[in-house]
């Protein structure tokens, strides 16, 4: 029996907790008591965190398809096949016309592998990741208005907050222990709590102001406070003067949105809002709190510029318990950006495009001709295979077909790719589609680091020998890089670490020694003495001056009319993990979300008559589904609310996949259904 | 009554770890205080509030119980030899309360016990309490044991003075290790008891809530407004040295199944849900409410005591603040403002 240190293998919030083997199996969890997120707790999921890992369904050989037909095959002849098939296409229809998807859920020296391997070895910036469909907004906007895209201020920070301004973040089920934090704050410090939300979620219980605005209506909503704030005089003259730019531009916008229009837009009553934007205004140390709410919307990036201008109007930056705060949702999907695993930049946000950071990289990795033209987006590369100009996707760790909106079109695209890639642990939907198969590692078999959504950069370390036939992926990549002609010889995870160290500025001083000491280093931490950065952009904004840039509200791409005359909007369950892949195979998680579902109010279901539980379809322009209604006030009257969890009722059958046009986010929130008595 | 020198409790417990698994607290990761198999590396000899009680040895979070293989089906228990040094009393409590609810009725869980029969406890007595959520007299114990131990150990500064209540703990102390103390001894024991008890301070009312919640229940509305707060993680189950709830499934094997059962939380609406659907506890409120009345209600009635023994665990872990410590004290609110 050992107990090991890892990281959780879920959610952002980076719980940590010591890993109990018996017999070389993962037996249980022992949360840690002084880690600074867990504090000696966990949510239902980190509790099961060990019951996927031994699961019999586990990959044990790599296979490949061979005429229609899936056969195990040795390393050796998987690996040759992976790299061949690569270079020949890359040959013939060149660079562009391969893709690689890096993964939110391995480390970050796996992400910074894959896509050294993509750019290094095959000269194609194709890189992208689940990410695309979560923060890629965030990234673009939050860059755009403060120069770094990442959650400004700390988990421990949530602790003394004075008000939170949670807008689209349903933080109990999908970040439970930063949830714990707001709701402590309100019970015990009195804290303020404004939500808004579409639908009436638990910490709507909590709010002092619950804004039950439209799906999609926040921009203008964020105007609105930002109109009442300026009408009111509660901006800070002295932060806007001293810290930001193009004021103006933002003043003479919001000028637009009087309450009485904001009201007929989101439906929200001006009283309340005005009482929302006293509340966040007026206290000293308030916090914006958001997740896919405002991120997964055509609208995205203007929704997260909306937010930190509303942060920046009333000087709610650059100090403990305030700032901009996006919950990333997977415990490694801020790595992931960090590493590279995006079309534009290598590590540490480093444009592609800029020919010092080229030659950088190249002096660094020792090649010539990297790719400086940004490469194609997630969405982009499924459009461009399904129109067949995109050839091979290597995909490692994703189940696009289940995660990524419009899942018909997901699937006939990868149909038509001539060689698809899947790295995984379990067998997916999306390896099902796979020309090859590659068995992984789970977080317990290998060492490696993952940053969680606080951008604290933390060690996991290896509980278990990896399971008979599997390899860890960043063993994987390495083997098929070499055989495609670009050496990787790497001998542990730590070696990686030590380059991503030299290559990555804000990285560089997060060196394994000291992961080995602390509960983690938060980034930007630039050289070994520097102590880590808990929040950021405090006397200066990364970019220099904050900018405004104000947005107008755009409708969502679909609305309701006679044909399709409900919304559609997606999201998770608690008890659930994105596609499944793991919860599935816990019992007691399985157990408590069994099965889809579509939230329907009762109101509704009255005039549609239609009983709770009763089998409805469920259907858009893109597709259809069967779901059992869920009656619930939880989704007010016209919206229907599905979780994108499961296979086998695939949500996003239904889903658009219109974008984001800065970020290419696609609009996993909104869309119009009809739904049907059978 | 022996002595042990802490200096020889490394070489005592090294001797034991060849005819058992020694656990005791050690420092996991430098930091986090953990009952663990003994290793040279981590032990510091250190006492105090470990994360879990011995429940994680005795009843741990998965376990294999039935083999299925073809028509051979068989049970699969563990009977390692185990000796826990360095609990406390009131996880020694828990033990005994957990040893009955293992054997009610004559139906005896078989994994339980024959852990439990290979186990020897080393208590070691408070001196004063190890965390400030700690209330084991409050919660009708005291902070050393009467009787239903091996081996109870009390600090003396370099040394412990040890008592067994055992034909095991009477043959441990005649191990080499220990030393034959003086005729001032027992009076340093009592000393020791004393002081021990005037340390605890922590009296949310345990009593007192055991007797509102006798007399009646509460609104519906008490229990609903406090799980407002609650995420359903089931932390204070897992933490909890008396919660033994689990789940059982089947997970194929070569040539044939195995059957499985884990930690569960009634706090789950899973838990409690029919397969027609229904369940008799859909709220989080009704389900936070069963637990508390199961502990501090059904267990008084059914056994003549609270099934809380006042470690504080649940109050350590709960995120939200609903451990014992405030749902005892929210319960004897709800007598001051209306009384039953």
């Amino acid at each position: 029996m050992s107990q090991t240190l890892v990281v959780c293998p879920f959610c952002g919030c980076g719980c940590n907790f010591y890993l109990e083997e018996r017999e070389g199996k993962a037996v249980g969890v022992t949360p840690s008591r002084e880690h600074p997120v867990s504090k000696g707790a966990l949510c239902a999921k980190g509790w099961s965190a060990y019951g996927f890992v031994n699961h019999p369904e586990r990959l044990r050989s790599p296979m490949m398809r061979d005429h229609g037909i899936i056969r195990d095959v040795t390393w050796g002849e998987a690996l040759d096949h992976v790299s061949t098939k690569l270079l020949e296409i890359k040959k013939e229809f060149g660079s562009e016309s391969l893709g690689f998807l890096s993964s939110a859920k391995v480390t970050n020296e796996e992400n910074y592998l894959l896509m050294k391997m993509a750019r290094a070895a095959f000269k194609s910036n194709n890189v992208d990741h689940c990410a695309r469909l979560c923060h890629a907004s965030t990234v673009a906007g939050l860059a755009a208005s403060f120069g770094s895209g990442a959650m400004t201020n700390s988990i421990e920070e949530f602790e003394d907050a004075e008000a939170f301004f949670v807008i689209g973040s349903n933080t109990t089920e999908q970040h439970p222990m930063i949830a714990t934090r707001i709701i402590q704050a309100v019970v015990n410090k009195k804290a303020k709590l404004i939500v808004a939300d579409p639908r009436d979620i638990r910490l709507a219980k909590w709010a002092t102001v619950w804004l039950r605005h439209k799906v999609g209506s926040d921009v203008a909503l964020l105007n609105g406070l930002m109109h009442v704030i300026l009408k009111e005089g509660w901006e800070d003259r002295a932060f806007i003067e001293s810290r930001t730019e193009n004021f103006e531009e933002l003043k003479n916008l919001v000028a637009a949105y009087s309450p009485e229009r904001v009201a007929e837009i989101t439906g929200v009553d001006p009283e309340s809002l005005r009482k929302a934007a006293q509340t966040y205004a007026t206290s000293k140390k308030a916090m914006i709190v958001y997740a896919m709410g405002i991120t997964q919307h055509v609208a995205g990036t203007d929704n997260v510029k909306s937010c930190a201008n509303l942060a920046m109007l009333t000087g709610h930056m650059g100090f403990p318990s305030t700032g901009v705060n996006p919950l990333r949702g997977q415990n490694n999907v801020q790595g992931a950006c960090d590493m590279g695993g995006l079309p534009n930049v290598y590590t540490d946000y480093q444009p592609v495009a800029d020919p010092k950071v080229k030659k950088k990289f190249e002096e660094a990795w020792g090649v010539t001709d990297l790719n400086d033209k940004p490469g194609l987006t997630l969405t982009d590369m499924i459009a461009k295979a399904e129109k067949g100009e995109l050839k091979a996707l290597y995909v490692m760790g994703e189940n696009p077909i289940v995660s990524d909106p419009n899942a018909h079109h997901v699937m006939k695209a990868l149909r038509k790719l001539d060689f698809l890639v899947v790295q995984d642990i379990f067998l997916s939907e999306t390896a099902g589609f796979a020309h090859v198969i590659l068995p992984a590692v789970t977080f317990a078999e290998k060492d490696g680091t993952f940053t969680n959504t606080e951008r604290r950069v933390q060690l996991s370390r290896q509980a278990l020998a990896p399971l008979d036939g599997a390899m860890p992926d960043w063993r994987i990549i390495s083997e098929i890089s070499s055989r495609a002609g670009y050496p990787m010889n790497y001998k542990s995870s730590a070696e990686i670490l030590a380059e991503i160290n030299r290559v990555t500025p804000s990285y560089g001083g997060i060196t394994l020694e000291r992961l080995k000491n602390t509960w983690g280093l938060q980034w930007p931490c630039p050289d070994e003495k520097h102590p880590g950065s808990p929040f950021l952009h405090k006397d200066r904004f990364k970019r220099g001056l904050g900018r405004f840039e104000g947005r107008e509200y755009i409708p969502p791409p679909e609305v309701p009319d006679e044909e399709y005359p409900f919304v559609l909007t997606t999201g998770r369950v608690a008890f659930q993990y994105h596609t499944r892949t793991m919860t599935r195979r816990i019992p007691i998680l399985e157990r408590e979300a069994p099965k889809a579902f579509l939230e329907m109010n009762p109101i509704d279901a009255r005039r549609l008559r239609v009983r709770d539980g009763m089998m409805v379809a469920v259907e858009s322009r893109r597709g259809q589904q069967r779901l059992p209604v869920l009656l619930t006030s939880v989704v007010p009257e016209g919206v229907v609310f599905g979780a994108f969890h499961y296979g086998e009722a695939n949500i996003n059958e239904l889903t658009t996949s219109a974008a984001d046009p800065v970020a290419k986010i696609p609009e996993l929130k909104s869309c119009a259904v009809n739904i049907r008595r059978l | 009554m022996k002595r042990l020198k802490k200096e020889k409790v490394l070489g005592f417990l090294k001797e034991m770890g060849n005819s058992a698994t020694v656990y005791c607290p050690q420092f996991q990761a430098g930091k986090d205080l953990m009952l663990l198999p003994l290793g040279d590396s981590l032990y510091k000899g250190e006492i105090g509030k470990t994360t879990f009680a011995a429940k994680n040895i005795l009843f741990p979070q998965s376990e294999e119980t039935l083999s299925f293989m073809g028509k051979q089906i068989s049970k699969v228990t563990d009977s390692t030899r185990t000796l826990v040094f360095g609990i406390r009393p009131c996880e020694m409590r828990a033990i005994q309360f957990t040893d009955r609810f293992m054997t009610r009725d004559n139906f005896i869980d078989p994994n339980y016990i024959s852990r439990r029969r290979g186990m020897t406890c080393m208590v070691v007595a408070c001196q004063e309490p190890p965390s400030d959520t700690c209330f084991c007299m409050d919660a009708g114990g005291m902070p050393y044991l009467d009787k239903g131990y091996d081996i109870q150990l009390f600090d003396a500064g370099d040394f412990y003075l040890a008592v067994s209540d055992s034909e095991q703990g009477e043959e441990l102390l005649r191990n080499k290790h220990f030393e034959q103390g003086n005729e001032k001894d027992e009076e340093r024991i009592e000393a020791i008891k004393r002081k021990a008890v005037q340390s605890q301070k922590n009296r949310p009312g345990t009593k007192r809530a055991i007797e509102i919640l006798k007399d009646g229940t509460p609104d519906k509305t008490f229990w609903e407004r406090l799980a407002d707060k609650c995420i359903n993680c089931g932390s204070c189950v897992y933490v909890c040295p008396t919660c033994t709830c689990f789940n059982v499934f089947d997970l194929p094997l070569e040539g044939g199944f195995m059957r499985y059962r884990t930690w569960d939380a009634c706090l789950h609406a899973g838990f409690t849900k029919e397969t027609s659907g229904h369940n008799p506890r859909p709220t989080l409120g009704s389900r936070l409410a069963r637990r508390w009345e199961h502990k501090l209600k059904y267990d008084v009635i059914n056994y003549n005591e609270s099934g809380c023994v006042g470690c504080g665990r649940c109050s350590d872990a709960c995120p939200v603040g609903l451990g014992a410590v405030d749902i005892i004290k929210e319960v004897n609110r709800l007598a001051v403002a209306d009384p039953v």
